[in-house]
């Protein structure tokens, strides 16, 4: 059917030998009729610069890439996680922002509550929110944590009382951050199961010196966000999108304890 | 509905597979998910019917896994499977002609099913694109088999590929306008078939209802 029209065709085009080379070389034209751009090659690599600040000029971290294609899809699947999260999370400072200018709160820790919670300092930076993100899932991955989210609805927790995720997206040193992951699994061992599950002990018996003072002292230092959250429902916060997350409920000023690099 | 279909694929195995892979679909926390994400990767590489259709139990376990306890064992097992096959792809070809397109087929299929976030696994981005390049070289455009799953494949999942990496969509239908011009020997089924894809991605992944009629009508002469 094709063939009066091939036959034509191939008389002007016999003159190289296979590829896309000779087609390339006339069309170069997309459907929409400009010209092709090679810049839409990795859509990947241009939602990567934008989601990391620019200050993070170190190498793009893919946080421990690794080559088989189970691993990548787990990182791939934890980055935008951790996207989708972070868009939550603004969303919810802006919703609570909003509400807290209309009640006029005013407290002694307004001042520093304030730039708390200002755009630059929520944490942009892929590759620390994607190791945040893997601590997190550790503790998250365990009996004690099943056991404890079944035993303790969220309603009934209690800041100082009850383990609390922290909070990902607040800007912390290293030390800081991984100091509040520990204690947050030391508190979690409180739900670990009764006997057996001896998998968790180096992490438990390097954790058990620390002064039972520190975590009273990061859990009772407990303002601004987590108010909004725990606060009565005239704040209207919304509440569903922010149920199966728990980056809200977090401890925001942690750094009480820590080094003061980071106020 | 759902399950009395999956029941029916999974009548092609023995009763200890069958077994297994009910309680995977019910309960995967309870069973080898290694061993079965094996059973169905060596099942679709035997049966082009099973290949088809693999990608749907795959998609329930991972969703009863995640339910479960939020776990991916299952999905990853799959997913190195499929890497371990890909790296071996072209000694597959050599061997077993039926083998190869049944793996492509797979691919595709669980590229097609399992998504992440509701978005293409950009890991299977790659080899998809492989696969369907080397189903698009001369020397398999010969066989109407691999042309056949080829343009199957773009069918399926053509459109979700271009939006991911479009330019190796453009690189992909250089060869095919190429080997429907200009390749001698192709079967008029051949031909036939590369042209419509050709219509079809031309059309924006669909085909307008006159190539429709000229593709699928029988012809009244």
């Amino acid at each position: 059917m094709s063939n009066r029209h091939r036959a034509a065709r191939i008389g002007d085009l016999k003159h190289g030998s296979s590829g896309p080379s000779r087609w390339s070389q006339c069309r170069k034209r997309g459907i929409d009729g400009s010209l092709r751009s090679h810049s839409d090659e990795d859509i990947d690599d241009s939602r990567h610069s934008s989601f990391t600040t620019p200050e993070s000029a170190g190498p793009v971290s893919r946080c421990g890439r690794q080559s088989d294609w189970g691993s990548q899809v787990e990182d791939e699947e934890m980055r935008r996680g951790v996207h989708r999260d972070m868009q939550r999370y603004r969303r919810r400072i802006l919703a609570a922002e909003g509400s807290q200018r209309e009640r006029k709160v005013s407290s002694g820790s307004s001042g520093s509550s304030c730039d708390s919670r200002d755009g630059e300092s929520i944490e942009t930076d892929e590759a620390v929110l994607m190791r945040r993100q893997k601590q997190i899932s550790y503790g998250k991955n365990t009996l004690a944590y099943d056991r404890y989210i079944k035993e303790v609805p969220k309603h009934m927790r209690q800041p100082g009382v009850h383990p609390k995720t922290p909070n990902k997206f607040r800007k912390y040193s290293r030390r800081s951050w991984d100091q509040q992951i520990k204690l947050w699994r030391v508190k979690l061992h409180a739900w670990d199961p009764p006997a057996e599950d001896s998998q968790e002990n180096t992490l438990s018996g390097n954790i058990e010196e620390l002064d039972l003072e520190d975590i009273v002292d990061i859990e009772l230092d407990f303002p601004t966000l987590a108010d909004c959250q725990n606060a009565p429902s005239s704040l209207q916060v919304p509440r569903s999108s922010a149920q199966d997350q728990d980056c809200f409920a977090t401890p925001v000023k942690v750094q009480k304890t820590e080094e003061p690099d980071v106020a | 509905m759902e399950n009395s279909s999956e029941d029916y694929k999974i009548q092609s195995f023995d009763m200890d597979t069958q077994k297994l892979l009910k309680t995977a679909l019910k309960d995967p926390g309870s069973v080898n998910l290694e061993k079965v994400s094996n059973v169905l990767v060596d099942q679709s590489l035997k049966d082009p019917f099973f290949s088809k259709e693999a990608g749907r139990i795959c998609f329930t376990i991972v969703q009863a896994e995640a339910k479960q306890n939020n776990g991916a064992v299952f999905r990853r097992h799959l997913l190195n499977r499929l890497q371990q096959e890909f790296k071996q792809r072209e000694e597959t070809r050599k061997r077993s002609l039926q083998e190869w397109v049944c793996y492509v087929t797979f691919i595709c299929n669980i590229f097609d099913y399992l998504k992440v976030n509701n978005m293409p696994m950009v890991a299977l981005v790659p080899p998809v694109y492989d696969c369907l390049v080397r189903l698009a070289q001369p020397d398999a455009l010969l066989n109407e088999e691999e042309v056949d799953c080829l343009v199957l494949q773009l069918h399926r999942i053509g459109e979700q590929l271009e939006k991911v990496n479009g330019q190796r969509m453009d690189e992909l239908f250089f060869l095919l306008r190429d080997g429907f011009l200009l390749q001698e020997g192709l079967t008029s089924m051949a031909r036939l078939l590369l042209l419509e894809i050709l219509e079809f991605r031309a059309g924006g992944w669909m085909l307008s209802s006159t190539a429709h009629k000229y593709y699928y009508s029988e012809i009244s002469e």
